[in-house]
């Protein structure tokens, strides 16, 4: 059925050139996102992440996934929907040059606490890093908005948050509401490094 | 001593954390990291990851990959990120699939200048396509698709049809397609772990009608099959198959088999490279039980595309010799494959083995990874890259 769907909306289209990313257009074409993102990549408004110092890989994939349907969101889809190839790419690759601060959040110290040690014995922090930093196509989640955090794990839970090789998917299943609560508060609550 | 009072420590330590606080209880780990023993919990080894974009021709390294005499390389076509297998249309186009990137492609040569048209986007690791009779058929995870007169559409798809569907897992279960002389579709379904003992319908190459009907399983015990092709005169089976992680550097072997009839059993999940008993599940096993490799290509080589040379343009000495591209390996200390071998075989002698293009990875650092072969009428090679998002042309000039 999804095929039948993507095949309708489907013009066929003509891969654009690949070229290396530009950080200044990056730059000027985040102004954009500022709004709801921050400004420097660092968002105030609880449910909408930050993406300063995010991979670029991590961001770039994430803009592919919003604009070939794999990823929905009522806000970013239409966002994601008109970008070209070069424009994820220089996005991408300005948010990552950019300092991730920490939010302006609180968290709950016993929830954190369970959270720290789910995050070890759910092998988090064998491809998120120990610290949650991140790497490659992998997000950081140190630091992370915690209603965001919250709404990602309970979307891989549930299947839809267009998981690229189905590990995410894999690796939330098992968790229980409680958890996924204890481990947004844990990632939330860490002090985000680059 | 020092381990042993170390493990002692830890052991105290636990206990101490243990009645201070109730561990959460250890859940399965990501699928790459399954069956790793706990010696090797702290490695740094993990799959190659794979990026978001394809590379800009002029960015590509193409010049690194050493040939044979006569032979030369060059980037056919770029901008098809993580291209996978190939199928010819019979008007010319070339159709590939991909992986994550979820997408399909149709390759257009214009006098020399190839345009790349994605006609379909968004599918669950649409890694296998086959062409016959104006149709293009897709594996991706779940289905198998048939998109019908293809080649006059490529700018406004039709909608597939759902031919056949496929077991869920998605771990191992990136498909190609190789048409037999049956006229059948034949596939891998690959086991769905590291090392696990598989459902009955996973670790195996099967087959179908190319109407969906007829499934049958033709080959069992396969770990990952990702090539196979049907030898140009005795139309017998030969394929590749990835061994399994974490038993260290140099073992297991990744093997090339043959397969004459159905029915076989080659060993997954109790013996590896014909002759290594798996040290969890082959306890009571032997060997001897199962169909043994013909070859050994090497640990953790990672071989992909998997075709007989049945061209005129190449020197004499390839016609009907295979090409095993191998994209490379990521759980092993010191990188190996990122080249394409050639195994001769002939009657009654061993198979000889062969560099054929060497030289995407130096120094452990990835330039590309080959990944699937088609050849074009005039009998030169289209070599897909899945790191580069690329295509690759190499020919021979004497």
């Amino acid at each position: 059925m999804s095929v039948a769907i993507v095949a309708a909306l489907l013009a066929a289209t003509v891969a654009a050139r690949p070229q290396a990313a530009d950080l200044d257009a990056g730059r000027l074409k985040a102004e954009r996102c500022a709004s709801c993102h921050g400004a420097g990549g660092n968002a105030t408004i609880a449910g909408t992440p930050s993406l300063a110092g995010q991979s670029a890989w991590f961001t770039h994939w994430a803009l592919i996934k919003f604009r070939d349907g794999r990823r929905k969101d009522p806000r970013m889809s239409p966002f994601a929907a008109g970008l070209s190839d070069a424009d994820i790419a220089d996005l991408a690759a300005y948010y990552a040059t950019l300092a991730p601060r920490p939010r302006p959040q609180s968290v709950d110290a016993a929830k954190a606490a369970a959270g720290q040690r789910l995050a070890v014995s759910h092998h988090c922090t064998s491809c998120h890093r120990p610290d949650l930093s991140g790497q490659d196509q992998v997000p950081r989640l140190a630091g992370q908005d915690l209603e965001y955090l919250l709404r990602q794990l309970h979307a891989y839970r549930a299947g839809t948050a267009g998981d690229l090789e189905g590990l995410m998917t894999m690796a939330a299943r098992p968790l229980s509401h409680a958890d996924i609560e204890n481990l947004a508060h844990y990632m939330a609550g860490l002090t985000p490094v680059p | 001593m020092r381990r042993i009072t170390l493990t002692s420590f830890a052991l105290a330590l636990g206990v101490v954390l243990a009645w201070a606080k109730p561990a959460p209880a250890q859940q399965a780990p990501p699928v790459w990291k399954q069956g790793q023993p706990a010696e090797q919990a702290n490695s740094a080894l993990a799959p190659v990851p794979l990026p978001p974009t394809p590379t800009p021709a002029k960015d590509i390294h193409v010049d690194a990959m050493t040939l044979p005499p006569g032979f030369t390389i060059s980037v056919w076509a770029d901008g098809l990120h993580n291209a996978r297998q190939m199928a010819r249309g019979s008007r010319g186009t070339l159709f590939v699939g991909s992986r994550v990137a979820g997408n399909v492609y149709a390759v257009v040569d214009r006098g020399g200048r190839r345009e790349v048209k994605v006609i379909a986007k968004g599918l669950a690791q649409p890694s296998g396509v086959a062409f016959k009779d104006g149709a293009l058929y897709v594996a991706e995870i779940p289905r198998l698709l048939k998109y019908e007169n293809i080649e006059a559409n490529l700018d406004s798809p039709p909608d597939p049809k759902v031919v056949y569907e496929f077991p869920k897992d998605a771990h191992h279960n990136w498909r190609f397609l190789l048409w037999g002389p049956d006229g059948k579709l034949y596939f891998n379904m690959g086991a769905p772990c590291n090392i696990c003992m598989p459902p009955d319908t996973h670790a195996n190459i099967s087959r179908v009608n190319p109407d969906g009907t007829g499934f049958e399983y033709y080959a069992r015990g396969v770990r990952n099959s990702t090539g196979a092709d049907f030898h140009p005169v005795t139309r017998e089976l030969y394929f590749v198959s990835h061994g399994r992680d974490w038993m260290g550097d140099d073992i297991p072997h990744d093997t090339l088999h043959h397969a004459p009839r159905p029915g076989l059993h080659f060993g997954y999940p109790y013996c590896h490279q014909g002759d290594i008993v798996d040290p969890e599940f082959g306890r009571g096993r032997s060997c001897s039980e199962f169909a043994p490799p013909l070859l050994k290509l090497g640990p953790h080589v990672a071989p992909i595309g998997t075709r007989f040379y049945t061209g005129d343009l190449f020197p004499p000495q390839y016609r009907n010799r295979l090409f095993i591209a191998q994209k490379g390996s990521w759980n092993r200390s010191e990188k190996i494959g990122y080249r394409v071998m050639t195994v001769e075989l002939k009657a009654g002698q061993p198979p000889q083995y062969e560099v054929f293009a060497d030289g995407f990875q130096q120094g452990g650092k990835v330039l590309g990874r080959p990944t699937h072969i088609e050849w074009t009428p005039d009998g030169s090679m289209l070599l897909s890259d899945d790191y580069n998002g690329a295509i690759y042309h190499i020919t021979y000039k004497r």
